[in-house]
């Protein structure tokens, strides 16, 4: 592994999961920094600079929340938050706090990676902005404004292509209620979850998606929805 | 060491019936002037003789309905009457017949005769029917001791009875677990009693009535012991202390019978709190346990001949590691919303779901389950959006397709219809396995029915799947029931929840 795709730093305090995922990021050809306290996770972020902070939420010498927080005062690594079921709360405010994405403990291993790679390819792709975005049949024009499905164009209202936007402009990621509310709607409107399931309900129509086996807008139950991205 | 306690107290109201005195006498007076003018009327047509008798009918019916008194008066005045208005000389009170003070003489004999005859039947007729009352009110009594449900109902009822019996102020007075005296009932015009006498008489412990400042206190005692004092206002003769001693001894049994009562209830509701804990051990042992043998009996094999092992043996032994593992965390996931929701603390946090989504991700989450099954789904374009906690209503669609997928047959269809009416929306999920008789179709939603039941035969699970689902259904205010499978086939497990229209809901 001479050629690294970049230093991943897990911020965990458990020793067995840390193991886990040593081996399997080193695998995959990322360097892994570890930390066991949050304290000790920020102070190596300033040190090593990671690509991509994993974090587990529950800390025994901070909160979670508190970590990224602070981190996002004067940092913008991407970071990917683990959380156990039955508290979705937690998850949203996570991300609401700025975390890019999160997984279920317990997890399988493959979920993270692909996890790790949406969320690294959307920061890296962050920088340059496409003017197309083109996955799994679906291809937004952005610059034209024009969207297809498997070469069919679809016609959008004004709020419909606006959620589409945002979510292609971070593929994979799951958007919270709330961060779409705030985007699409504005911020007076964030507790309107009622319009955004109809607005959902009919670009998914448009977009000719099975709702019960979405293939381009996944919900996540109590969270948000993701756009969905073809396997790599 | 009293306190009153003025929520317990019932007031009985007191009516006096006595008659009032006069009245009698004003009764006479009028008989003998209804009397005086029947003679008037019939003095032409019988012989003047006769007319005494006309005058001793009266005394009679006045004797004969009042006392000694009113019939001497009577008497009295008929002579006077006769004597004035139908003996010679008329309207004077002279007498000029001899045999006409014989007529006086018998008039006040007869009276005096007859009227004590009456006074002692009605003395008779009083004491009959005050005998008769007491005993309807021992019967009264004694039917409401033991229709008594609590302690509160016996009290009360001693209470009454016996203000009803003495007419006195009657309180109950029962010891509390610290062994002060509370007042628990009161009958009559209520004055409280004395706190130092009711402490006097509470600390002396005497099992015979005592009278300590115009109270008289008796001890109220179960088979056991002495649980506390019945106070009645003034003394009691020594007929109305047997009676109050006999009916505080009735209470006293029917105190015992109650508490047994409360006892035998406490007891059935530990033993079905141990039943439940005994289960809930038993069900987590074994369903905690076999995931993890196969996944340390995998593991382990891996680890020691994992070398001499094929590749697609390995693959496969990794796999069950992978599932067992995942089945494990089913478990707990169940057991922890278990725990939330028999602490009766599960908050609701509602927000706008689509039914296609909890559908979709409920089968998402199972879809290692699912496999090499066909899933139909069925929602109607027109199905309206759930005002839930998404999360809690996907939980349960995961636990009824849990059990839909261990008992279809392999290649099996699982088929999800969502239809609605105005006022409820209805998820329904049909399998093809073998179906519940009518009989367990309500009991499989009770906690650890499976268990139960003994044999578990291939079932897996905890047997709170179910319970859970109810659970979380219910706290929508919704219902899930079973039913016959489509055309006899299966199971079809249906969900029902309340519809919202958006303006119903006031998100603040």
């Amino acid at each position: 592994m001479s050629e690294s795709p970049g230093t991943i730093l897990v911020v965990e305090d458990e020793a067995q999961i840390r193991r886990f995922l040593r081996i399997s990021l080193e695998a995959h050809g990322y360097a892994v920094e570890e930390a066991r306290l949050g304290e000790d996770g920020l102070k190596l972020c300033a040190d090593v600079d990671p690509q991509l902070v994993v974090l587990d939420l529950g800390l025994p010498d901070m909160d979670g929340q508190d970590f990224i927080l602070r981190l996002r005062e004067w940092s913008r690594v991407p970071i990917i938050v683990l959380s156990v079921r039955a508290s979705e709360m937690e998850k949203v405010q996570a991300l609401d706090s700025g975390a890019n994405d999160y997984v279920t403990k317990p997890f399988g291993i493959g979920e993270l990676m692909a996890r790790i790679r949406v969320v690294l390819r959307g920061h890296e792709g962050a920088t340059s902005t496409p003017t197309v975005y083109e996955s799994a049949g679906l291809r937004v024009d952005l610059a034209q404004r024009e969207v297809s499905v498997d070469g069919e164009p679809v016609h959008l209202s004004k709020k419909e292509y606006e959620l589409l936007h945002l979510l292609t402009d971070h593929p994979g990621q799951v958007l919270t209620h709330q961060q779409i509310l705030r985007e699409v709607w504005g911020p007076a409107q964030q507790d309107a979850t009622h319009y955004l399931r109809v607005l959902v309900g009919q670009l998914r129509q448009k977009l000719g998606d099975d709702p019960t086996r979405p293939r381009f807008i996944v919900t996540v139950q109590g969270v948000g929805y993701r756009l969905a991205v073809a396997a790599p | 060491m009293y306190s009153d306690q003025t929520a317990y107290w019932m007031t009985i109201e007191v009516d006096s019936t006595r008659e009032s005195r006069p009245l009698p006498y004003l009764g006479a007076v009028a008989i003998v002037a209804v009397t005086v003018a029947l003679a008037f009327l019939a003095h032409r047509l019988m012989p003047h003789a006769s007319l005494s008798l006309l005058f001793l009918t009266g005394v009679l019916i006045v004797a004969a309905r009042t006392g000694v008194g009113p019939s001497l008066l009577a008497s009295l005045l008929s002579f006077l009457a006769f004597n004035f208005f139908f003996t010679r000389p008329y309207y004077t009170l002279k007498v000029a017949a001899e045999s006409d003070v014989v007529t006086l003489l018998f008039f006040l004999l007869i009276a005096a005769i007859t009227g004590n005859l009456a006074a002692r039947m009605r003395r008779e007729m009083t004491r009959r029917k005050a005998s008769l009352n007491r005993l309807s009110g021992l019967y009264e009594f004694n039917r409401r001791l033991s229709s008594a449900a609590g302690t509160e109902a016996v009290l009360e009822a001693l209470a009454s009875h016996l203000q009803q019996s003495l007419e006195r102020s009657i309180a109950v007075l029962i010891a509390d677990a610290e062994g002060r005296l509370q007042p628990r009932a009161k009958a009559g015009e209520f004055r409280a009693p004395p706190k130092t006498a009711v402490d006097t008489a509470w600390t002396g412990k005497s099992l015979e009535p005592i009278e300590i400042e115009q109270w008289t206190f008796l001890p109220l005692a179960t088979s056991n012991e002495p649980v506390g004092l019945i106070a009645i206002s003034g003394g009691l003769d020594e007929e109305q202390t047997d009676s109050v001693r006999s009916v505080s001894e009735q209470a006293g049994i029917a105190l015992d019978r109650t508490r047994l009562v409360a006892d035998l209830e406490q007891a059935r509701v530990v033993s079905e709190t141990e039943q439940l804990r005994s289960a809930l051990l038993s069900s987590v042992s074994h369903d905690l346990r076999t995931p993890l043998a196969s996944i340390i009996g995998s593991t382990t094999s891996l680890l020691e001949y994992g070398d001499s092992f094929s590749e697609a043996n390995r693959t496969e032994l990794l796999a069950t590691v992978v599932d067992e593992a995942q089945r494990l965390d089913r478990h707990i996931q169940n057991l922890l919303d278990m725990t939330r929701l028999g602490q009766g603390s599960l908050p609701l946090k509602r927000d706008w779901v689509d039914v296609h989504d909890i559908v979709a991700s409920a089968v998402e989450r199972l879809s290692n389950a699912l496999k090499g099954l066909t899933i139909d789904i069925e929602i109607p374009p027109s199905a309206p959006l759930l005002w839930v906690h998404g999360v809690l209503i996907e939980q349960a669609l995961v636990n009824l397709l849990d059990n839909a997928a261990r008992f279809s047959p392999a290649g099996g269809h699982i088929g999800i219809d969502v239809s609605s009416d105005e006022a409820r929306i209805f998820i329904a999920l049909c399998d093809e396995g073998p179906g519940i008789p009518e009989a367990e179709r309500e009991k499989i939603f009770d906690m650890f029915y499976t268990v139960r039941r003994g044999d578990r035969g291939d079932l897996q699970g905890t047997g709170l799947g179910l319970a859970i689902c109810r659970g979380m259904i219910g706290a929508h205010n919704g219902t899930v029931t079973a039913h016959a499978g489509k055309d006899g086939r299966g199971t079809c497990m249906r969900i029902a929840l309340p519809v919202t229209r958006p303006d119903e809901v006031n998100k603040a």
